[in-house]
């Protein structure tokens, strides 16, 4: 018998870049909101998403960090790693611990701080997210240049182009500007993501989701909400390019959704609204084939008929995506789940004019080497 | 270079156990260091350890005689299709070039 897993506080920071704060001061920041928002008194366990806090803030212990700072007592508490998907991994554990019978109310916070660094500095710990032990890393691979190398391949392919990558950027954008946490809100047109600085040939500044600070926290308890856990489902996939079966697939999205799915009791055409893991502009479009909501190779028409829009089909990353509000990576599957909160609650920036009964939530790790699914729904 | 196989599955990363039978992989044989740009990006940004070459190009090689693929560095501008072939390893890296560069020198 397991516990029901109900959504009771959400919080977070602004994202963007605050010199000021401390990696400590995110954590601390988007936990007092969350506790606040679920009107708790008591808390059982902890568990943190970060990926870099050692290398690049110099600071771990984070979970016990979190338990001392806000006072909860002598409770367990853990700190989850998965690279970007370290959020997601957090909230999956947490999830996990509840339905187990041993928590009754759990915090799951997620935050990173990596703006102080400079980008050749970030960009070489990124890389920790592939394996670093291969042929592939001395050949000088970067974690972008594996999606661009996907997206590569996926014009040869299909007939998509650097115009519709450049629609994913826009419309993340473009939600991005109305919702007031996200790092990116000022305007931008096709002509401008097009013609921005190459990162990794064919991804320009825009495909790539940028360097952020940033918090997200969530309470999560077995008494009932009005946001009960649907699912939460997660999957490994190759580490490596080079042992990539198909280059244009995501293996450990397509199980973690197919998993997730099969555990509500649902299918992609239940789902009402979506926080894909767009790390970069190439990844959207691939992740939305993997859950279903396009067939393979087709995600490019989707975005191109405007159906990932807020106002269609399937609105995907309403609330700007990681490509405009940010992504700081431990934070980033955790903040998803903020979004897609405040849509079932029906107070979310881009809502959903008809208010969602079903979410769903996809965390990417690495290059593919993570996926974590979670199914909200209300109730 | 050495390629690793067991049911059908072909790599040229070695692994323990066999994902599709659960047996230990024992099979590895040799293919030559020759194939086909699958795709390929140009690294513009680099990280910290590779700095001194961007941009660099970076393809993934469909290798011949195999369905394994090979990660490498490339020395000159490729488009998906086109022949290459090693020209050298380098701190663990493998340096591809292209074949008719190779006839035409
Ligand atoms: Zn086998």
């Amino acid at each position: 018998m397991t516990a029901p897993v109900y959504i009771h506080g959400i919080g977070m920071t602004k994202f963007g870049s605050f010199e000021d704060k401390t990696l400590k001061d995110l954590l601390i920041e988007a936990s007092k909101e969350a506790i606040k928002d679920a009107g708790v008194s008591k808390i059982d366990a902890v568990f943190v998403g970060n990926f870099m806090g050692g290398s690049l803030a110099n600071q771990e212990i984070l979970g016990a960090i979190v338990a001392n700072d806000l006072g909860l007592g002598y409770i367990p508490t853990a700190k989850l790693e998965g690279a970007c998907a370290s959020g997601g991994i957090a909230l999956r554990q947490g999830v996990l611990s509840i339905m187990s019978g041993e928590y009754e109310t759990v915090l799951i916070v997620g935050a990173e701080k990596m703006k102080h660094a400079s980008t050749s500095t970030v960009t070489q710990v990124i890389n920790t997210a592939m394996d670093q032990s291969t042929n592939e890393k001395e050949a000088g691979l970067t974690f972008p240049g594996y999606f661009g190398t996907v997206a590569n391949r996926y014009f040869y392919e299909t007939g998509a182009s650097k115009e519709h990558l450049a629609k994913v950027a826009l419309k993340n954008r473009e939600n991005a500007m109305n919702n007031p946490y996200a790092q990116f809100q000022k305007p931008t047109t096709i002509d401008e993501i097009l013609n921005a600085r190459m990162v990794t040939d064919p991804l320009g500044l825009f495909d790539c989701s940028p360097i952020t600070d940033g918090g997200a926290a969530v309470v999560l308890s077995s008494k009932p909400s009005n946001i009960k856990v649907r699912a939460s489902a997660q999957a490994s996939g190759p580490t490596l390019m080079q042992d990539a079966d198909d280059l244009l697939s995501l293996p450990a999205v397509r199980v973690s959704g197919e998993k997730a799915y099969e555990k509500a009791g649902l299918g992609p055409e239940d789902i009402d609204v979506v926080e894909i893991h767009d790390c970069f502009s190439m990844t959207e479009i691939l992740s939305s084939e993997e859950l279903g909501f396009f067939p393979k190779l087709q995600g490019w028409q989707g975005v191109n008929e405007g159906k990932t829009r807020v106002d269609g089909e399937i609105p995907i990353n309403t609330s700007g995506g990681l490509l405009s509000k940010g992504h700081p990576i431990g934070a980033t599957g955790i903040a998803q789940i903020y979004q897609l909160v405040r849509q079932l609650r029906g107070n979310a920036p881009n809502q959903l004019t008809k208010q969602p009964k079903i979410a769903l939530a996809q965390n990417l790790g690495g290059t593919g080497a993570y996926s974590v699914v979670h199914i909200l729904e209300r109730v | 270079m050495i390629v690793y196989e067991c049911c059908g599955i072909e790599s040229v990363t070695k692994k323990v156990y066999c994902s599709s039978c659960g047996k230990e992989i024992t099979n590895e044989y040799d293919v030559p260091e020759v194939g086909t740009v699958y795709s390929f990006t140009v690294i513009q940004v680099p990280p910290t350890q590779f700095a001194h070459l961007a941009p660099y190009t970076v393809a993934l090689v469909q290798l011949n005689n195999t369905k394994a693929k090979l990660t490498a560095r490339i020395v000159d501008q490729v488009n998906i299709g086109d022949e290459v072939k090693l020209e050298k390893i380098v701190d663990g890296a493998y340096v591809f070039k292209k074949s008719e560069v190779l006839h035409n020198s």
